[in-house]
């Protein structure tokens, strides 16, 4: 177990290590120049660009040697000073990130959570029950091959639009300012509902067609057939079946974890659900340097953090990694 | 995606199997029905997909099939003309995404030891990096980008997962009889992987191919709905993005969206249900009873 | 430790507790349409991020004059008049009772120390006017005196009257540099009709100022209470937004506005198209330093190739109309030489494109269906506009496509916002639209964007495509020096400009977008309109448009009983 996490570990600092190298580069080589972006917004005469000039490499923390940068980059993000924002200027990154971040918590956590346990009840319960399977199977699949956005649009559409049940944007109404009350907490929950059906419904698609996939193989495998002959009932068999099926679920949960992130961002986008991929997009189109790299670090983080937890879960459900039988996932 | 197991059979017992599988059946049709639809279709419209070719916002009709889009542009046109980029990107995609995948899946489980481990780490790195944030980035650093950047962009993120699954393939393939007999036999080490274990692990490479394809039109879409795509042509991402960008959901120009998401939706479900059916085909334990 | 965690929880919630406020409907303005981004700050010398808080200027602090541009005319406002004394001096008087938002007297002290500021710090935008100032000078307490030297720019102090925002010295006495000229002045004290309440990543809230001076003075009193001023991540959901009556007033481009009118769904200025008032010219800056497009006979024949008619019917679906070929908005029509433009103006007309390229020497040798430079060159254009700026989006591609049926090579291009505005101001492009020169009080404002010179490296504020000419850079100059009260000679000015602009057609200015404005009259009635009954104001709360009649329409607003 030692061994296995250790292992897990260096992946994780080497993954970190390479992409918070990779996320101080954004500013440094994407095309433009941010003190340029700054300077170009106002128009003044030559001495006063020249002392802002001055002022904004300061702020950006442009004024030293390439080396010096990265070194203070790494203190700088140990420190959660990811710098200043460039669209939002002067706000600092980090302040703007921490708005965001409860939003795309509240929508992933949820429905990641909630879609990979009801997908996989379902998958289970589905599979080789004829009708139930051939209905599920399609239906699924649909689920699963749909992109994020268009079942976003299409709820939106459907429930926003043409039933006017949900609202369509927004993390709240602007009849409110954020407050403790039931009429704020029921109107979160209002805007919050349809971004997170619309992630909840894509994951469970996928959640459900694996589980039913994995729990086919594991029936047809010699154990249950073995347990079968003994005359075993099938209720059992099934359960042996579903434990063996959950390992290569979570595996599953790890793979796709990148993909989800993706599938938030976009779905965010939809509803303009101000979190970190509302954000992201906004940085992009507004060429917020500083804000990509705050956004990007995040995301990183979130995906690592999130991986890190089902290895921990790996290790609880899998006995086989407690006892250090096998070296890795 | 479940990785499906092995077995050898005859030719003709293979096909009588696919012909009766519905869900390869039902799979392929769709795929192949689009696929059909992406060639002919832009010659039997009469519209340029650009054009202002009839009264803005007009729903299906006998002249528009789809209707057309705010701006009076023929949907069906654009949907025709959107769907072969479609099939482009995931063909050229899926493929990179299953080469890459499968070159240092089946090297580091063949050849093992610190060549698996460096490669092992490098799979790991690169599925835990969100890969789409970072096609953000590489995307807006390009003033023009292409159909074909595109793809080769979704190949070299999308492997990962396809370097996991056949390098456990390939540890198990390494260990059968077979292929130890050949070994004893004084075989070289690449004729045992050309002879012995490739033709073994081909049916599973057609299924990961598929799978690829089907990620990569899904990514493609993505990137296209957030205006990543290419700057120019057309594709069905970009026609959603459109449609939402000009109000079709408060005007309730409901045939501007549906038709490209949906036929996203179909292609990509129907190659998965293609995947599951060949599964089945090769693996006649999964079949249905 | 953990009855302090207690302690602090309850302190916490209670604290949220008596923030959150639900504004009432009935009392309470929507607005949209102004802001590009989340609020970050109040503070009026910094131009650039005002859009994203344009209450800053106008509801909180307010200028000495307003303007109102339908009838051409300063209203004084601060100011009770206003005078030139000679060529070089220039009296204010202030309104007797005046004061700030928290209770002070707003004299001529606060004036001076608003206008020193900009000698202070060369950051401020309004610096550069003490090229021509030489002093500023309180006589009373209620008298500002403002004397000039040399080249005085008569046409831009002018503007500056209803565009510098007077700040309290009080307040803004002991400020450090950096809080002056980039601070966020996050709880601001103005003298306006409205006060900052609150804001959010995605609102600004303003609260009605109860004690303002202009409803003792002047009689008037906004009707809301509350104005939310909303950011929509898109205009999609403005729409549906104000559809469903949750938005009162959008002043975002929203699309079918035209068909919602008519069947009464909205409400706009005009009854008819263009349904909207014109607030700035969509003109296409040319890249002069590039070929072909140096030579003045390949721009006149690309102005004749445009079909400015598609991108009006399909692109804005009806809802702008063709620019004057001078670019002058309707306002300014009276300093348009109509002589000039019978002469040498110029409309849609392919046949003529060919004609004028052939004449030129551009001809179609390769066969490929485009026409190749005279020295057989190919030649290959981009038209660019931002990513998301969806209207312009489609009117290039207009332009491309007409530009290519009549053998002119154009594709049209939609980089991200920083990409295209790097390449605008660097040079790099080969055509964009741009439209920065807003509704003004003089014709100035848009030859300073057009002919915006000296040349230099990065041009940010105008002439985008670096057209260098002496003689036209002189006759500008000549114009910003030429007294208001001169309009004869202003008008001459202008003509002699018209004819070099449109001999030459440095950039072809194409249509004039809409002043966006759409409302819904479910909880407020009385908005602005051309009809008669219906108030004559300009419906528009973006940056620098309350003082342009946007407070008016505010005290005109009525509740729907």
């Amino acid at each position: 177990m030692k061994r296995y996490l250790g292992r897990k570990l260096a992946i994780y600092a080497l993954t970190f290590f390479l992409a918070v190298t990779i996320d101080w580069m954004i500013p440094r080589f994407m095309p433009g120049n941010p003190v340029q972006t700054m300077l170009s917004r106002v128009s003044l005469r030559a001495e006063a660009v020249d002392a802002l000039r001055g002022y904004y490499t300061r702020a950006f923390g442009l004024d030293v040697p390439v080396w010096q940068q990265y070194l203070n980059f790494w203190r700088a993000v140990f420190q959660g000073d990811l710098g200043v924002s460039i669209y939002l200027f002067p706000k600092r990154v980090s302040s703007i990130l921490m708005e965001a971040v409860p939003y795309s918590i509240a929508l992933l956590l949820p429905a990641i959570l909630l879609s990979w346990l009801a997908g996989n009840k379902f998958g289970a319960f589905a599979a080789r029950r004829k009708w139930l399977d051939n209905t599920l199977l399609p239906v699924g699949y649909l689920l699963t091959a749909t992109p994020y956005m268009w079942l976003g649009v299409l709820l939106a559409w459907a429930f926003g639009i043409v039933l006017d049940v949900f609202p369509i944007a927004g993390a709240y109404s602007f009849q409110m300012s954020p407050h403790l009350s039931w009429a704020f907490i029921k109107d979160l929950l209002w805007h919050w509902f349809l971004p997170f059906a619309s992630l909840f419904l894509v994951m469970f698609g996928g959640w459900a067609i694996g589980m039913r996939n994995m729990i086919i193989y594991e029936l047809e495998a010699d154990y249950s057939k073995y347990l079968e002959s003994l005359g075993a009932p099938a209720r059992l068999i099934r359960k042996y079946a579903f434990r063996n099926a959950m390992l290569p679920q979570i595996t599953g949960l790890a793979l796709q974890l990148g993909v989800i992130a993706v599938g938030a961002i976009v779905t965010e986008i939809v509803f303009s659900y101000p979190g970190i991929g509302h954000l992201l997009m906004q940085a992009i189109q507004n060429q917020d340097y500083f804000l990509i790299q705050g956004c990007f670090l995040f995301i990183i983080m979130g995906v690592l953090l999130a991986n890190f937890a089902v290895d921990i879960l790996y290790i609880i459900v899998d006995p086989r990694t407690r006892r250090g039988m096998v070296g890795e996932s | 995606m479940a990785g499906p197991t092995k077995e050898k059979g005859p030719k003709n017992e293979f096909l009588y199997f696919a012909f009766r599988n519905w869900k390869l059946r039902l799979g392929l049709f769709v795929t192949v029905s689009f696929l059909v639809v992406a060639l002919v279709g832009p010659f039997i419209t009469k519209f340029d997909p650009w054009g202002y070719v009839g009264r803005p916002a007009e729903p299906p009709s006998a002249t528009h099939w789809f209707g057309t889009t705010f701006f009076g542009q023929d949907v069906f046109s654009q949907f025709v003309h959107g769907l072969g980029p479609l099939f482009l990107v995931g063909a050229l995609g899926g493929a990179l995404a299953t080469l890459i995948g499968t070159a240092i899946g089946f090297t580091a489980g063949y050849r093992g030891g610190a060549v698996d481990e460096v490669l092992n780490m490098l799979t790991n790195v690169v599925l835990v990096i969100p890969t789409l944030a970072l096609l953000l980035l590489i995307a807006a650093y390009l003033k023009v980008r292409s159909f074909l950047m595109e793809a080769v962009f979704i190949g070299c993120t999308a492997w990962p997962w396809t370097a996991r699954a056949v390098r456990a393939q390939t540890l198990s393939l390494r260990t059968r009889e077979f292929v130890d007999l050949a070994r004893i036999s004084g075989m070289k080490p690449g004729k045992i992987v050309v002879t012995e274990i490739a033709p073994n692990m081909l049916s599973y490479l057609v299924m990961v191919f598929i799978l690829q394809f089907g990620g990569a039109i899904l990514n493609a879409a993505t990137l296209d709905f957030i205006g990543l795509g290419p700057t120019t042509g057309i594709s069905l991402g970009l026609m959603m993005n459109y449609a939402v960008m000009w109000g079709a959901l408060p005007l309730k120009i409901w045939w501007w969206f549906i038709p490209p998401g949906l036929a996203i939706a179909l292609i990509v479900g129907a190659l998965y249900i293609t995947n599951v059916g060949l599964d089945e085909v090769f693996n006649p334990k999964l079949r249905e009873k | 430790m953990r009855k302090w965690l207690v302690v602090a929880l309850t302190v916490g919630l209670a604290g949220l507790l008596a923030l959150g406020q639900v504004y009432p409907r009935n009392e309470t303005l929507y607005v949209s349409g102004a802001a590009w981004g989340p609020p970050t700050d109040w503070n009026p010398f910094i131009t650039w991020s005002k859009a994203n808080t344009s209450g800053t200027v106008g509801l909180i602090y307010e200028t000495l004059y307003f303007y109102d541009p339908i009838n051409d005319e300063l209203i004084p406002w601060l100011a009770e008049s206003g005078e030139w004394r000679t060529d070089t001096v220039f009296v204010v008087k202030l309104r007797d009772g005046l004061t700030w938002q928290d209770g002070k007297p707003l004299t001529a002290e606060d004036v001076v120390f608003t206008f020193e500021l900009g000698r202070e710090y060369a950051e401020i935008w309004f610096s550069p006017r003490w090229d021509y100032l030489e002093s500023v000078t309180a006589v009373d307490p209620l008298t500002v005196e403002f004397s000039f030297k040399g080249t005085v720019l008569y046409q831009e102090f002018q503007s500056d009257l209803y565009n510098v925002a007077i700040v309290p010295e009080h307040i803004w006495a002991g400020r450090s540099r950096e809080d002056i000229t980039s601070g966020a002045n996050g709880q601001p004290v103005g003298s306006g009709a409205y006060r900052y309440l609150t804001h959010a990543q995605d609102r600004n809230v303003y609260v009605r100022n109860e004690d303002w001076w202009g409803t003792k003075l002047l009689g008037l009193k906004p009707a809301p209470k509350y104005i939310v001023e909303i950011l929509f991540s898109s205009n999609n959901v403005a729409l549906g937004s104000l559809l469903k009556g949750e938005l009162d007033l959008s002043n975002n481009f929203l699309p079918g506005i035209g068909s919602l009118t008519a069947l009464g769904y909205v409400k706009t200025y005009l009854p008819q198209p263009p349904y909207m008032l014109s607030a700035n010219t969509a003109v296409l800056f040319l890249n002069t330093t590039k070929k072909p497009l140096d030579d003045p006979a390949f721009r006149k024949a690309l102005a004749h190739a445009i079909n400015v008619d598609d991108i009006i019917n399909y692109a804005f679906a009806g809802l702008v109309q063709r620019a004057d070929p001078t670019g002058l908005l309707p306002t300014m029509s009276k300093y348009v030489d109509q002589n000039v433009v019978a002469r040498l103006g110029f409309a849609y007309n392919p046949t003529q494109a060919r004609q004028l390229l052939a004449a030129a020497g551009y001809k179609d040798v390769d066969g490929d269906g485009f026409v190749e430079a005279p020295d057989g060159s190919k030649i290959a254009l981009e038209v660019t506009c931002p990513f998301g700026w969806t209207d312009w989006m489609e009117a290039i591609r207009v332009i491309a496509a007409s530009a290519r049926a009549a053998g002119i090579n154009i594709q049209d291009r939609t980089p991200d916002y920083g990409v295209w505005n790097t390449a605008l101001v660097t040079g790099t492009f080969d055509m964009t639209l741009n439209n920065w020169a807003s509704l003004s009080n003089t014709p100035w404002t848009l030859y300073n964007l057009l002919f915006n010179h000296p040349i230099r490296e990065t041009m940010g504020s105008g002439n985008f495509g670096r057209y260098d000419n002496p003689q036209l850079f002189a006759l500008v100059d000549q114009l910003a020096g030429t007294p208001p009260w001169d309009e004869a000679g202003m008008k001459a000015i202008c003509s002699q400009i018209q004819e070099i602009m449109l001999n030459e057609l440095p950039m072809i200015p194409l249509w004039y977008n809409g002043l966006w404005a759409q409302y819904r009259e479910d909880v407020w009635q009385n908005f602005p309109g051309a009809t008669e009954g219906r108030p004559h104001w300009l419906p528009s709360t973006w940056a620098g448009y309350w003082q342009m009649g946007g407070l008016h329409m505010l005290c005109e607003l009525k509740p729907v009983p």
